[in-house]
């Protein structure tokens, strides 16, 4: 009987432990997400805490918590170097927590390369007997949809599956050949600037090659990047022509061809080889009122 | 002799009967009542004890719940104390030095959590880097899988938890050198689309294991399928077979799906066998059973009340 009595005691004892701990994480929780500290405020207290204990010799080393500090910021600027994904803001507040399950509300902000996103979205965290599962829900991206149009389709459908991590993976792999068109674009201009013209600039996703010498005539590259809901990213080139109109009651036909001959040079030497042939074609001089006497020769000319 | 001790207990009597010698008698006499006295020192002193662990019970009790109450009443101050401020930045004492680098520690700590969720985080090692390629379907995060690379004299794998039918030899060997990045984005698609297969076919056999007829086969790296369900249609239940085919390592959706039914079945559910077929190639396992199951609800809605017929 006294054993029962003892155990009374002893089972509310460690309900009241476990209630205790819960609590203090929350007010710990609470106290350290509804805290702010700039930068500026960070360095001063850093000098601070040295200053205090300049002239003691405590036994906890003073420059511990520094030292600690210094380290994890050398992890997160290779993290962030490293995957190209760097985090602007963060805020995150408990709205649950038990024993077994945390829920928490996250608000982040950074950019991927040079994409910037914004990011909210639920963790749901688990406890289970082996390890912790982690679920995402009520997942909200904003990305300035303006200038990335291509990537509507997959931000809503990635939004709606609360696929946090393809959201991650794909905009990364988008956000390099973003970079790569760029650097592309770029390149040419600088390399062909009477030829090249950029009218939505480095950013846009088209250029277009005009002879100074013959008026009227453009060629227009068109460079989309197309990625699929399954956040699965590939270059969609074309080309485009623009003919003025004395030419077009002549014959047509060569340049019927140029897409179909773009397309094929892209399969057979790249990206950047292909656009480098054409524009050397389109500076020539002769080439296009030959082409349009002889009309194969437009294909003959990369041959 | 016995009348001699008359308040001695019976059984002492009786013994003090067989003795010859009294002062033997005396001396056992004396013995059992030091035995008796420890005996009931010894209880005593349990009991205290007892009581005294009670006591102490009591008392932790008291002490935890005061504990509790005062945290509780803490946490509803400072909950009212944030409605209140909203914004204002109202300190009622200037942080210390050390809360506000630990603070800072904490908030990096989190933020550093984070990284896990954008698929590749790591770890700086006195040799290297170990990195954590995370994966997931959907919302839901799945395994981990570790990868410690030293950087000296060349970038190497020293250790890795990447299961063997993942082809990490053939990518490292293409890409480690030249671009670590890509060698992690591509390992990460491997990953990715295996977890996502065997996350499809667990949520199969767990959601729809009523469906499912027999042991559903696969192998290991969960890019062939074959099972066998149950269709109902018109005519009553009929047996399907699948056979499935993921023929692309990088992706979670089959590129052959072949459905078929036994030879002697209705035309129409050729049909659907077709359709079915297709459906898996569009959609993951459990949300093509899912939607072969509304297809059900809605025919079996139609034969209960066909359109047209008075409500």
């Amino acid at each position: 009987m006294e054993n029962n009595v003892y155990k009374v005691y002893e089972d509310e004892i460690q309900l009241l432990e476990e209630e205790i701990k819960l609590l203090a994480e929350k007010y710990d929780d609470l106290k350290q997400e509804s805290t702010f500290y700039s930068d500026e405020e960070i360095l001063t207290s850093i000098k601070l805490f040295q200053k205090e204990f300049q002239g003691e010799s405590k036994g906890e080393c003073p420059s511990d918590l520094k030292a600690q500090l210094e380290s994890l910021e050398r992890e997160m600027s290779f993290l962030m170097k490293f995957t190209g994904i760097h985090f602007t803001s963060h805020s995150k507040k408990t709205l649950e927590k038990n024993e077994n399950r945390t829920v928490q509300k996250h608000r982040l902000s950074g950019n991927c390369h040079s994409l910037p996103f914004q990011l909210e979205f639920q963790l749901l965290e688990t406890q289970n007997k082996e390890n912790v599962s982690a679920v995402i829900t009520d997942f909200n991206i904003r990305m300035e949809s303006e200038e990335y149009s291509d990537l509507s389709k997959f931000v809503s459908s990635t939004e709606k599956h609360g696929n946090l991590l393809l959201f991650f993976r794909s905009l990364s792999s988008y956000a390099e050949w973003y970079e790569h068109r760029r650097c592309t674009f770029l390149h040419f201009k600088a390399k062909y600037p009477d030829v090249v013209a950029l009218p939505e600039g480095q950013l846009g996703d088209y250029m277009i090659l005009r002879n100074p010498k013959l008026p009227g005539f453009e060629l227009m590259i068109v460079w989309k990047i197309h990625i699929d809901e399954e956040g699965r990213t590939t270059p969609v080139l074309d080309l485009l022509t623009k003919v003025p109109e004395q030419v077009l009651e002549r014959k047509m036909a060569p340049f019927e061809n140029a897409p179909t001959c773009f397309r094929s040079m892209l399969l057979l030497f790249g990206i950047e080889t292909a656009i480098e042939n054409l524009i050397k074609v389109a500076g020539l001089e002769k080439s296009i009122p030959a082409l349009l006497t002889r009309g194969s020769n437009f294909k003959s000319t990369f041959n | 002799m016995t009348s001699a001790f008359p308040l001695l207990p019976k059984s002492w009597r009786e013994m003090e009967k067989g003795k010859s010698n009294s002062e033997d008698g005396v001396l056992a006499h004396l013995e059992r009542l030091e035995a008796q006295a420890r005996e009931s020192a010894l209880k005593q002193e349990e009991k205290e004890q007892q009581e005294q662990k009670l006591a102490g019970l009591k008392a932790r009790v008291q002490e935890l719940r005061a504990r509790r109450d005062e945290l509780r009443a803490k946490l509803e101050l400072q909950q009212k104390g944030l409605l209140e401020k909203e914004g204002v930045e109202t300190d009622k004492e200037q942080p210390s030095a050390r809360a506000v680098l630990e603070w800072k520690i904490r908030s990096m700590k989190d933020l550093l959590q984070l990284f896990y969720l954008t698929g590749i985080s790591g770890k700086l090692t006195k040799r290297g880097v170990c990195f954590c390629i995370s994966t997931a379907y959907e919302g839901t995060y799945l395994h981990s899988y570790y990868l410690d690379v030293l950087t000296k004299p060349e970038v190497q794998i020293q250790r890795h938890s990447v299961p063997t039918f993942i082809p990490l030899e053939q990518l490292a060997r293409k890409h480690l050198q030249t671009d670590i990045r890509r060698f992690l984005a591509v390992l990460s698609d491997h990953l990715n689309a295996y977890a996502g297969r065997r996350y499809q076919v667990d949520q199969l056999q767990e959601r729809f294991s009523d469906r499912l007829e027999g042991t559903l086969q696969r192998n290991s790296l969960c890019n062939l399928l074959v099972f066998h369900y149950n269709v109902s249609g018109h005519s009553g239940s009929f047996l399907f077979s699948a056979k499935l085919l993921y023929s692309d390592p990088c992706c979670s959706l089959p590129t052959e799906a072949i459905v078929s039914c036994t030879p002697n079945a209705p035309a129409e559910l050729a049909e659907m066998a077709a359709a079915h077929s297709e459906t898996f190639r569009r959609l993951a396992l459990h949300k093509a059973f899912d939607s072969f199951s509304k297809a059900e609800e809605t025919q079996d809605q139609a034969l209960i009340s066909p359109p047209g017929s008075p409500q």
